[in-house]
């Protein structure tokens, strides 16, 4: 599919276009640092304009579950997009050199509800098609994941003096990612071998993305060494774009 | 027996349109319009081609197409009031010819 192949390109683009960016950071701390915190509320943005779309083209009526699946969708990428635009207007407009704990982690929180309901009702549809292989391939991914991410985690969080809310968050983050990527891979396995298996799989990635994000944003705030530029930003950054391509993908494949 | 095999192939058109709405409205729409682009095939000649069909729906969902071929077959069963048995590794087409058979015997 051209379309695609040209979509594919460009990601490529910017992916190296931004990983170039962060390498010599060095060379322009300034702008590194109004970078890194304006450039996530524009591709949180893009990928609610992508999902947005999505939802325009398979919505059909209120009560119809394919319709929900992506409100839901929309909704959790809009939320992220809010919690972004938040910090961006914390760090760029007030000042605040790390906004952490915020409102902004209110609208973050809040996105993966809505997100978790749509990646759940979507998978649900299809449910009858997972095998207990599957199910157990899923459940075990997922609890490895888990496992790596707290152990991981703990002696660096746990270690230091932090209020109660920042480690709750610390921990809360890369786990929500967990939850969601639980789901997300019974998708990949269940659409694989389909056109919608590349979609899934850039789902996947995406969250993956997120979990190494999270887990080195807690742990570097823990330890007092993120500053704005951090390789957790970029990360970030590449997740959204790897989001942004899934339902672009997905709106493209079916 | 030509009235009959008239009578299969609506309920077909029926169940596969009934079938599709898990996906909502609008994704059986999508389904449709994938099927007359990329295959040539108009909803009405489903119970003629139906191995497209089902390629179509493999190409897009994958394992997932299994559930919409299941829902589909139900839904025929149901329309004919033949009873739905559920056998193991049986093919979308051989569901259909069994219906056939049992729609057959039945009349």
């Amino acid at each position: 599919m051209p379309g695609l192949l040209k979509i594919y390109k460009v990601s490529l683009l910017i992916i190296v276009a931004l990983m170039l960016i962060y390498a010599f950071q060095g060379y322009y701390p300034e702008f590194i640092s109004f970078f890194s915190n304006a450039f996530p509320p524009l591709i949180a943005g893009a990928t609610v304009i992508i999902s947005g779309f999505s939802l325009g083209k398979y919505w059909h009526r209120a009560g119809e579950q394919f319709s929900i699946v992506w409100l839901c969708f929309t909704c959790g990428l809009f939320l992220w997009f809010m919690g972004e635009a938040t910090w961006a207007g914390y760090t760029l407009i007030l000042g605040v050199e790390l906004p952490y704990p915020s409102v902004a982690d209110i609208f973050w929180v809040s996105g993966y509800i809505p997100f978790l309901i749509a990646l759940l009702l979507y998978v649900k549809i299809f449910s009858p098609a997972i095998s207990w292989k599957m199910f157990l391939a899923s459940m075990l991914t997922t609890l490895g994941l888990a496992i790596f991410v707290s152990a991981a985690l703990i002696t660096p969080i746990l270690g230091v003096e932090e209020d109660v809310v920042t480690m709750a968050m610390d921990f809360a983050y890369p786990l929500l990612d967990i939850a969601l990527f639980s789901v997300a891979f019974l998708g990949l396995l269940i659409f694989w071998k389909g056109n919608l298996g590349k979609s899934w799989l850039l789902i996947n990635v995406a969250i993956l993305l997120d979990v190494c994000a999270d887990m080195l944003f807690g742990y570097a705030t823990a330890q007092g060494t993120y500053y704005s530029g951090h390789v957790a930003d970029l990360i970030f950054d590449l997740s959204y774009l790897f989001f942004l391509l899934a339902f672009y993908v997905h709106a493209k494949e079916f | 027996m030509a009235k009959k095999r008239v009578a299969f192939k609506e309920a077909l058109i029926e169940a596969v349109d009934e079938g599709l709405l898990m996906l909502g409205e609008s994704g059986r729409d999508v389904v449709y319009f994938h099927l007359q682009h990329s295959y040539g095939l108009r909803k009405e000649s489903i119970p003629d081609n139906p191995e497209i069909f089902i390629d179509c729906l493999r190409k897009i969902f994958g394992l997932g197409a299994q559930v919409i071929e299941k829902s589909i077959v139900k839904v025929l069963c149901r329309k004919l009031e033949i009873e739905y048995v559920e056998v193991k590794n049986h093919t979308f087409a051989r569901y259909l010819n069994d219906i056939k058979s049992a729609v057959e015997v039945k009349d």
